[in-house]
């Protein structure tokens, strides 16, 4: 997101960050009903796994990858910094507002 | 007591990133939970190593591993002598961290650095270990992954608990290290696990990923150690 210059107020997160530290991790699979186009996690893979201790593989979880975008948390650019340096975001130049 | 059927229902309703990305009440855990981490290349001043290797993040869900991935730099932007690892939580990406010494690693060199698809690969890796797809449920061997970045080559790794032998502490279990888990077992856990990892990394009949030990790799003088195994 562009940065607001000139002003103070604390980041709020967004709703999909929000609802990703208030979701409850699933605890049976069979349980999920998903929506029609998205291909369910393998049962063979988890034909014996306890509860909330699944495996999964490739293709299902490549069909997150465009759904769960959020940065996971508010203060990811300046975490990203410090760790990796820049982030992709900031080499690239923002689009003005 | 009654439970009246429909309100139980509702409250079981499970509503995933798929079915709203901005209000979802469930979220897929991983097995374990992974730390990310970063090795910044040298700056040509006294770097000290501790200073160049920090963890980014720790995640434990589907949903929270593509926030990081969609949201950091991809390999094939790092600069030269750059890591990723990705490795269990509490557990350091190096040889000598008390969990990792005993052990080893798989891992292969793509040298012609223009043509390799490495952020394709790199994120199928993680994929697989975030996935446990890497070993069966009992093997236990799977410390973590990385991805090294070097003028000639990507390398990619995926390190081990054992070498395929019982290491100090293992007990007596059919377990990594353990000393009910003999020797052909012990090897045929690795070489499983190095089967996958070349099929992730969809590599051609005529290249193979190699296996060896820290403890040899550290008495060679460099990560050229003779292969333990190869598959």
């Amino acid at each position: 997101a562009p940065l607001k210059t000139g002003s103070v107020e604390p980041a709020q997160p967004s709703a999909a960050l929000t609802s990703l530290r208030s979701a409850r991790p699933i605890g049976r699979l069979n349980d999920v009903k998903y929506p029609q186009d998205i291909a369910s996690p393998n049962p063979a893979l988890n034909a014996a796994a306890p509860m909330g201790k699944f495996k999964y593989e490739k293709d299902f979880l490549m069909q997150f990858q465009n759904v769960f975008v959020e940065k996971p948390s508010l203060d990811w650019d300046i975490k990203i910094k410090e760790t990796v340096g820049d982030t992709p975001d900031s080499a690239r130049p923002q689009s003005a507002r | 007591e009654n439970v009246d059927p429909k309100k139980d229902g509702q409250q079981l309703e499970q509503i995933t990133v798929f079915h709203d990305a901005d209000n979802f009440n469930v979220k897929h855990p991983l097995m374990h939970n992974w730390t990310l981490w970063f090795t910044k290349p040298p700056s040509g001043k006294a770097d000290n190593w501790n200073d160049l290797l920090k963890d980014v993040v720790t995640f434990d869900s589907v949903e929270e591993f593509w926030g990081i991935y969609n949201n950091i730099t991809p390999t094939s932007e790092l600069a030269l002598k750059s890591d990723y690892h990705l490795f269990k939580e509490g557990v350091r990406p190096e040889w000598e961290d008390i969990q990792n010494k005993h052990g080893g690693k798989w891992a292969y060199q793509f040298k012609d650095k223009r043509s390799v698809p490495i952020d394709e690969l790199w994120l199928h890796v993680m994929l697989a270990a975030i996935g446990e797809t890497l070993e069966n449920s009992d093997d236990g061997e799977v410390m973590g992954v990385v991805v090294n970045v070097r003028k000639g080559f990507y390398r990619i790794g995926l390190w081990t608990r054992t070498t395929g032998k019982p290491i100090p502490g293992g007990g007596d279990g059919d377990n990594a290290g353990g000393k009910g888990r003999n020797a052909e077992k012990g090897k045929e856990v690795l070489m499983g696990i190095g089967r996958r990892f070349r099929e992730v990394l969809r590599l051609r009949d005529n290249e193979v990923v190699e296996f060896s030990g820290h403890i040899d790799s550290q008495h060679a003088g460099s990560s050229r150690a003779k292969a333990k195994f190869i598959v």
